[in-house]
């Protein structure tokens, strides 16, 4: 297994209007990943709900406790982030 | 001895050509420069301008033109029209001179390209006239921003812009070196007189001259107006360029004119969209950015379409619904980014402009309200620190823009997608569909690494927001800030 390391990724949250450069390690968890996608987002352009938030990855949701490495992210790959 | 009428030997001087004997004909004109392809050599003998004029006659009304405008000039010079203008109207002059003064320098390459390797010698002739212009057009817009550095050192990115890695001047920068520079100079014609020319500067050169005028600024619209009566001339080297291209080699005219046709209106969307839909003073604004858009671009260019034979290009109904959304998404994008660029964007969105945005664009509310809204009630919370951005958006390798272009979708929403291409391993990002499709097809010539690539592979160094406002050339007495000092936002409370 490959030392953790930083992967960046092409990201964006829910309907705000750009896709964002975001940097992610491969250890962190898609929670941790939707967090660092939403700080970009929410709060500063969409606003913020109590509502739990999920990762989507080639087309598909990926559970919170997979980390990047895990759900195959790789460098420059598109991420979306919503509202679950 | 009476002079001779100028119809009795122009003929003569403006074609001047013969048969090269002592060298080779490609040795002089080599293919990668003239760029002939499928039109036989002979053919460019028929080329032929509508307006023609001579050298004499050239210089007689450029004397004047120059005359009136230094005139003008230095009479407001001594007034304080310039204290007085609106700050977001500045904006539209600073955004103006940092853009185009030196692609006025550029389509100087361009015109003595053309000069040196068209193969008519009318065309030469046009194309030298063509150079003299740009070099004026350079000169004015450096001579007239110069003014106001003393004032305002954001007026010095008139010249400093186009030497630096900011991003809008990556992506003028791209678009201008493909138009103007990058080919031979019968795609060179057809893309900058011919697609630019006689369509998007009359938008800034012309519109923007009304708005200009209407916000006090005589000195500006003044000159602008000046430039485009040159435009109107050296622009009209495209129409015989593309008749001939017309006759021997369709399919090359179609995709020049629908690939710069694109990328112009991209670049227009972040550069002209804004100063006339937000920086121009409501009261000032004569029509939105896409009524201009209607009545100088669409009407003059489904007129060439149809006087020459093309058809309309592949992505036209795409362009359309972007005329609703491109440059709304990237004013968002230049206003929430505001310290990475070298003006003062006005936000435009006080409760009054926003009643006249819905009015003239029906889907506004519905797609920026609520991102507006939310920066708003940042503003009036003194949360100041979250309408400020932490990282950079991803930026499109065609156009070099940020991916923000929302798009229509079956159920009616509108989204912003990515639309990626994995090409030899590697991942390229577009905005569309439409900068995907360009990019393949000229994938062996856009090499230009975008801001956020540079950012995510180590060539910005610290890589962070501040090693990219420092990569960018941007310092404090000149990073943008909002235009009102957020004093629109009490409209709100």
């Amino acid at each position: 297994m490959s030392e953790p390391h930083r992967i960046p990724i092409n990201a964006k949250f829910g309907d705000d209007f750009v896709m964002h450069v975001v940097v992610v390690n491969s250890a962190d968890t898609m929670a941790e990943v939707a967090q660092k996608v939403a700080h970009h987002s929410v709060g500063k352009r969409v606003r913020p709900q109590p509502r739990d938030l999920a990762v989507y990855y080639e087309g598909r949701a990926v559970d919170a406790q997979t980390t990047v490495s895990e759900a195959g992210i790789r460098p420059l790959q598109h991420v979306f982030v919503d509202y679950a | 001895m009476p002079l001779m009428k100028r119809e009795e030997w122009h003929d003569l001087v403006r074609e001047v050509d013969w048969t090269l004997s002592y060298v080779d004909d490609d040795a002089v004109f080599p293919a990668w420069q003239s760029g002939t392809g499928k039109v036989p050599r002979e053919a460019w003998s028929a080329w032929e301008e509508s307006y023609k004029i001579s050298y004499p006659e050239y210089v007689s009304v450029q004397r004047e033109k120059e005359a009136s405008a230094f005139a003008v000039k230095a009479a407001l010079q001594r007034s304080n029209v310039f204290d007085n203008l609106d700050e977001g109207w500045k904006s539209c002059a600073k955004v103006h001179f940092g853009a185009v003064s030196l692609a006025e320098y550029t389509a100087f390459i361009a015109e003595a390209r053309m000069a040196r390797f068209g193969l008519a010698g009318a065309w030469r002739n046009m194309a030298v006239l063509g150079a003299l212009d740009e070099i004026r057009h350079c000169q004015l817009s450096l001579y007239f921003a110069h003014e106001f550095v003393p004032k305002d050192p954001q007026y010095d990115w008139a010249l400093k812009a186009f030497h630096t890695n900011q991003w809008a001047i990556v992506a003028a920068r791209a678009l201008f070196d493909a138009m103007m520079v990058g080919g031979n100079v019968v795609d060179t014609a057809i893309q900058l007189p011919l697609v630019f020319e006689t369509g998007f500067t009359n938008l800034q050169f012309v519109g923007l001259a009304s708005d200009a005028l209407a916000s006090g600024d005589i000195n500006f619209a003044n000159m602008i107006s000046s430039v485009q009566t040159d435009e109107a001339r050296h622009a009209q080297q495209g129409g015989p360029t593309l008749e001939l291209l017309m006759k021997h080699d369709p399919m090359r005219a179609q995709w020049a004119v629908d690939k710069m046709f694109w990328l112009s209106a991209r670049v227009f969307a972040v550069l002209t969209g804004p100063a006339m839909d937000y920086y121009t003073p409501l009261d000032h604004r004569k029509q939105s950015y896409k009524e201009f858009m209607q009545e100088w671009i669409i009407s003059q260019f489904i007129r060439t379409l149809q006087d020459y034979g093309l058809k309309k290009p592949w992505y036209w109904d795409e362009f359309i619904e972007g005329l609703d959304i491109w440059h709304h998404s990237l004013h968002l994008g230049v206003w929430f980014w505001r310290s990475t660029v070298w003006w003062k964007p006005q936000a435009g969105v006080s409760k009054a402009e926003r009643q006249w945005l819905a009015a003239k664009y029906p889907k506004w509310e519905e797609i920026y309200g609520p991102i507006w809204d939310q920066i708003i009630a940042n503003i009036n919370n003194g949360n100041m620190q979250a309408t400020r951005p932490e990282t950079m958006p991803w930026l499109c390798n065609t156009c070099h823009l940020p991916q923000c272009t929302h798009i229509s979708s079956p159920d009616g929403k509108y989204l912003v997608r990515d639309f990626a291409l994995t090409h030899d391993n590697y991942t390229y990002h577009f905005c569309s569909k439409v900068c995907r499709q360009i990019w393949w097809e000229d994938r062996d010539m856009l090499h230009v690494k975008t801001l956020s690539e540079r950012l995510v592979t180590g060539d910005i160094q610290p890589p962070d927001f501040a090693g990219l406002l420092k990569y960018m050339a941007l310092t404090p007495d000149v990073m943008g800030d909002d235009a009102y000092n957020y004093k629109w936002a009490e409209d709100y409370r």
